[in-house]
């Protein structure tokens, strides 16, 4: 009996050709459209931005650094004093830091360019396009940023910046700039408090460093749509199974599957594992075409089929669920609401889109706590290599997502046919 | 066979359907006429056990199926009013479908589909999509799907609405010869008062949720026995005669419509020489005075003062 429920809704599903589109024609594409689009931020080729920089100096530093010794010498310090003010302004020159630890630095040496022009040359520089930053260092920049943080004499110098706004890496370079100068700030701080022993020395801090999380095989921009693409349009299946059930029941066809002593809970079972069977059919069709033409490769099969029939049992959950509510409320409304606006948080938040659990934590937790975030997080970590264990808590929530739609549903669905 | 008590139906604060008492016995075919709105498809929703009265009861066999309407549904085929199948399956699909979830399988499933194509002329369609059907089609094939298990007791909630006259006698011949071959029980519902006349041995009336008449053809038409129904035609009326009918105190009703006028007198009454005297106090140049023979469509107006159609 559920297997005629299940066979039909099979049927009404390949009879309907723009239904079939939307559920599979549509992620194929869009895999393919993002993959493509968004391959070189996905895969870390983004750092391959060609920054063209320009530095001019008004003044030569190492002078600036010869004027503020005499000024300290003058000042008849004992010897051993000045020998480590010398010793820390060897290490500490600002412009020779900027050039050799923030643009110099090895991860940035690929990325930057930095050009060192004359004052003259200011306009001209400024007419030219490919300088994504133009730094003017001023008249005495770093004799005042001696004194500032020798002898917290005066306020603390600025760089002159100008900014090439067409240009892609410009905000890159503003946030390095700022970066530097707040180590001198600190680096005031500390010496005005005296916190230098309890302190790293923080021109020695690695700047800009790259940290590899737990990653054996990352995930290509193609691995990451075809499974955020497949976990969002899955959802799909659940509306499409409420509205294909919501016309049962409008109708009369329900009526007539009740009259024949069906009991309402194989009707309910059938709409479960209908909801289940065709999602998971589904993430199969669209992740057994990622395979073949997008290269999407799961290192461990056994996993990912758990995970595609926990995800698929949710999918089932979420069907009855939608077909309960339809029939209770006598109205397709809600599984209109859920495929319009529902799948669209729900996608989003889990990240179908772009990786926005990266921008906090909370946000990660959000994700992982909505049905495609969860398969998602866990379809990702197989694809990288982790085993079945790692994924327990995204397999348990899924599991508990399902049971937990289905008891709502069972409490939602209408006693008798027609008296909704 | 099946038995419906006192039964009635509330939606909020109004009566769908009020003390409904009705019986139907094994192997007759019923007929429940009543206009659009009298409550016929909620009497038929409870009589099936789709829907929970309010109050009363619903007997089959003697026993209650309120509660347990299980051995009830074993034996009743409903054909709905509306188009109960699945439009993008193929006639064959539907019958398969509905015929599992009768429990009917392997050889004799497909022996009843076939047998029931048959029946309903649908055969050599039977692998076409039921949206590309005729509104025709679609009806007997709505009728199919209820015939496949054998029900004793098939129940149609007006089968034959917009459909055309080839269709409609082919349908209504369908019911006959399954009450005659298979000696099915029919409970007929319809407001075409003429179909119900044709097919059915005894008639329930209602009209606005209330049992107004019940009993053979004979049996109902006889409660005009005492009286007869006359047709007056005419190009037009005036107000004079129509007063000077109202206010005549042998006849006892008057139906008026554009070109024609209804009356219905007391049988002994000779009323055709104060007719034509009444015509000519009016000025009125009559074309036709007919008595006819009573109808259910008479006995409806004549309790209700509205056609079946109004």
């Amino acid at each position: 009996m559920v297997g005629q429920i299940v066979k039909k809704q099979l049927l009404l599903l390949l009879r309907s050709p723009v239904q079939l589109l939307l559920l599979i024609g549509l992620p194929i594409i869009l895999i393919a459209i993002l993959g493509t689009a968004l391959s070189s931020f996905m895969e870390g080729e983004a750092l391959e931005l060609d920054l063209k920089v320009a530095l001019i100096e008004e003044e030569n530093e190492e002078e600036q650094i010869e004027r503020f010794m005499k000024d300290v010498e003058e000042l008849g310090l004992p010897e051993e004093a000045v020998g480590q003010i010398q010793l820390n302004i060897a290490q500490a020159a600002p412009i020779q830091l900027l050039k050799e630890s923030v643009f110099g630095n090895e991860a940035m040496k690929d990325v930057i360019e930095l050009d060192l022009a004359e004052s003259e040359k200011l306009k001209q520089l400024l007419a030219d396009d490919s300088y994504s930053t133009v730094i003017e260092v001023p008249n005495n920049f770093t004799y005042d940023m001696l004194n500032y943080m020798v002898f917290e004499e005066g306020v603390q110098p600025s760089l002159q910046v100008y900014q090439n706004e067409a240009a892609l890496g410009a905000t890159v370079v503003q946030g390095m700039l700022e970066h530097y100068q707040e180590q001198f700030a600190i680096g005031s701080f500390i010496s005005k408090n005296g916190l230098e022993q309890l302190s790293p020395q923080i021109e020695q801090q690695p700047f800009g460093e790259i940290v590899s999380i737990n990653q054996d095989k990352p995930a290509s921009a193609r691995d990451y749509y075809a499974i955020g693409m497949a976990v969002m349009n899955v959802l799909f299946i659940a509306s499409t199974i409420g509205t294909f059930a919501f016309l049962e029941k409008k109708d009369h066809v329900f009526n007539r599957i009740i009259l024949a002593n069906v009991s309402r809970w194989t009707y309910f079972i059938g709409i479960f594992l209908s909801g289940m069977i065709i999602g998971f059919l589904h993430l199969l069709i669209i992740f057994g075409f990622s395979r073949v033409f997008y290269g999407v490769i799961w290192p461990d099969l056994f996993a990912f089929f758990v995970v595609t029939l926990a995800f698929a049992i949710a999918v089932g959950g979420l069907s009855v669920l939608l077909t309960a509510i339809c029939y209770r409320i006598n109205s397709e409304m809600i599984t209109n609401f859920f495929s319009n606006i529902v799948v669209t948080i729900f996608a989003t938040l889990g990240g179908s889109f772009f990786a926005l659990g990266e921008l906090s934590s909370f946000i990660q937790l959000l994700g992982d706590l909505t049905p495609n975030g969860a398969a998602m997080s866990a379809y990702l970590d197989i694809l990288r290599g982790e085993s079945l264990a790692d994924i327990s808590n995204h397999l348990l929530f899924l599991a508990i997502f399902a049971v937990a739609l289905i008891v709502a549903a069972a409490f939602s669905f209408p006693k008798r046919g027609s008296a909704a | 066979m099946l038995e419906l008590v006192d039964l009635s139906k509330k939606f909020k604060q109004m009566y769908a359907v009020k003390n409904l008492n009705m019986f139907i016995e094994k192997g007759e075919i019923v007929g429940l006429l009543g206009p659009n709105g009298a409550g016929k498809s909620t009497a038929i929703s409870m009589l099936s056990s789709l829907v929970e009265p309010t109050e009363g009861d619903v007997r089959f066999n003697n026993k209650s199926i309120i509660k347990n309407p299980a051995p009830l549904r074993k034996v009743i085929g409903v054909v709905p009013q509306e188009i109960a199948l699945y439009e993008d399956l193929t006639a064959e699909e539907n019958l398969q479908f509905f015929g599992r979830i009768y429990r009917l399988k392997g050889e004799a499933l497909k022996r009843k589909v076939d047998e029931v194509l048959e029946q309903i002329g649908l055969t050599d369609r039977r692998k076409d999509i039921v949206k590309t059907f005729s509104g025709g089609m679609k009806r007997r094939l709505n009728i199919g799907v209820a015939m496949l298990h054998e029900p004793e007791l098939i129940i149609m909630d007006e089968p034959t609405v917009g459909i055309d006259p080839q269709s409609r006698n082919y349908i209504l011949e369908t019911v006959k010869r399954l009450n005659q071959e298979k000696q099915m029980t029919v409970l007929y519902t319809s407001h075409y008062m003429e179909e119900v006349e044709y097919l059915c041995d005894r008639i329930y009336i209602m009209d606005k949720g209330n049992m107004i008449a019940s009993g053979t053809k004979d049996e109902i038409k006889r409660i005009l026995s005492a009286e007869k129904t006359i047709l007056i035609q005419a190009d037009f009326w005036n107000d004079k005669f129509i007063n000077l009918l109202n206010d005549n105190p042998t006849i006892n009703r008057v139906i008026i419509t554009e070109k024609e006028i209804t009356i219905i007198v007391s049988k002994e009454i000779n009323i055709f020489p104060m007719l034509i005297k009444m015509a000519e106090d009016a000025k009125i140049e009559l074309n036709s005075v007919d008595i006819k023979t009573p109808t259910l469509e008479d006995v409806f107006l004549h309790l209700t003062g509205r056609a079946l159609r109004d």
